[in-house]
């Protein structure tokens, strides 16, 4: 319903466009290279400077290098309500599709070191886990999807560099979090499994390794 | 020539896998009769031939994590394979070739080394009863030719028709795994790194195949293969 009233506001937000001539219908899906930077500007004011993660109240996690895909999914979940976070409902539902994918782009270019800060003792149990998984607990190998270097592929996300408190975070929180809206089916249902089956130390040693990762 | 001989080579295999299974349902009673008269001293032995549903459910839960929703198959980083419908006897035979070193790859041979053979049969069984729609994503105007390689081979380059073993329908038999609705990505990686991954399981017969294909027809019969049903 919601979806349908967007298209309906698209369609007459095109008409309006199209019949004033100054803009063509195409330009509600582009964005201006001056209007991204501005933006880009504005979310590195969170995600820090080179949007390698910052930890500010909440850890806010690293978007250099992230799979496009990945980011969009996540920004359209959050304006779908999937994933609840209230601070990017706001930041996401102001942006429109054009928006959105230029943002991706240009996240996924950078390309800064780790902000780093786990403890470093427990990293070697979670690059056996990362690689290995824990096949007698049910828990898959991170590798599997995320790849041997935990870049992300399309959907799923990069890992590596991300912040170690973030990881621990999202693992600890998946199913109060993410997949919350129960008419859009979503494909962060996969990760329920894992997340529930990993244990506290597990989840910490999996992002401690994961967040040194170049 | 060559393929009447494999042809023949095929059906002896079958009918002694035929007179095996005779063997297998004989072997069957018998083991349970052994079981029920030594339980309650041979608890650990008897633990090795059955496992509990709630353990199978919980084991099938994660492979679906990387296999996909009802094991349709899923594009992770690497393409992970469908085991919605296919035969049991190839599934445990993989299973065993990944914990034998016979077929290299490093998550399956984790996953592989823990499963107890009740627990690859039963995973298995259950596989094979699935039937979910092809995840499909292979380039439909391929597909045409794919479906001629299939049906009736490459015979110029010495490629018999995957019809031949795989049944006309991809459905596999046994020891020949199914093909129909397998992911595209997946069967142009197999067919493309064949040598690398696979040695000594019942791999061999497909080798020179696999070598005999050009790349744009693995890519064509892959095509096919992912929109099959």
């Amino acid at each position: 319903m919601r979806s349908l009233r967007l298209k309906l506001a698209l369609l007459t937000a095109s008409f309006a466009l199209g019949f004033t001539g100054a803009a063509p219908g195409r330009d509600i899906d582009a964005a201006s290279s001056q209007g991204v930077q501005a933006k880009i500007g504005y979310c590195k004011d969170c995600h820090g400077p080179s949007a390698q993660g910052y930890n500010g109240y909440f850890p806010i996690p690293r978007l250099a290098g992230q799979q496009p895909e990945y980011l969009q999914n996540q920004l359209h979940a959050f304006i779908e309500h999937r994933r609840t976070n209230n601070i990017m409902f706001n930041v996401a539902h102001a942006l429109n599709p054009g928006m959105i994918a230029a943002l991706a782009e240009n996240f996924e270019k950078l390309n800064p070191p780790p902000v780093g800060g786990a403890p470093r003792g427990i990293a070697a149990k979670g690059k056996d886990i990362f690689e290995n998984g824990v096949p007698e607990d049910n828990v898959a190998a991170c590798a599997a999807c995320h790849g041997p270097e935990a870049t992300g592929s399309g959907i799923i996300p990069r890992l590596a560099g991300q912040l170690y408190p973030y990881v621990i975070k999202e693992l600890t929180n998946w199913g109060k979090e993410r997949g919350q809206n129960p008419e859009i089916r979503d494909t962060s249902a996969i990760m329920s499994p894992v997340a529930h089956s990993l244990t506290k130390p597990q989840i910490e040693a999996v992002a401690a390794f994961v967040s040194d990762l170049k | 020539m060559d393929l009447r001989i494999r042809r023949a080579q095929a059906t002896s295999e079958r009918r002694r896998r035929r007179s095996m299974k005779v063997v297998g349902k004989l072997a069957w009673p018998a083991a349970i009769l052994t079981i029920v008269f030594t339980a309650p001293c041979r608890a650990e032995d008897a633990n090795t031939a059955t496992v509990s549903k709630q353990a199978v459910q919980a084991k099938l839960a994660y492979c679906e994590v990387c296999h996909g929703v009802s094991a349709q198959g899923f594009n992770g980083y690497y393409p992970i394979p469908r085991l919605a419908g296919q035969q049991i006897a190839y599934i445990e035979n993989e299973l065993q070739g990944f914990v034998e070193h016979k077929r290299t790859n490093n998550i399956m041979f984790n996953v592989g080394h823990v499963l107890s053979p009740a627990m690859i049969r039963a995973l298995a069984t259950d596989f094979h009863d699935l039937n979910p729609k092809p995840l499909g994503g292979g380039p439909k105007e391929l597909a045409p030719t794919g479906e001629k390689i299939f049906h009736e081979g490459v015979p110029d380059a010495g490629v018999p028709p995957c019809a031949s073993c795989h049944g006309p329908e991809a459905k596999g038999n046994e020891q020949f795994p199914r093909l129909a609705g397998q992911l595209y990505p997946y069967v142009v990686s197999q067919l493309t790194n064949w040598s690398n991954e696979r040695r000594e399981t019942n791999s061999n017969v497909m080798e020179p195949i696999a070598h005999g294909l050009t790349p744009p027809q693995v890519k064509a019969v892959a095509a096919y293969l992912s929109h099959l049903e």
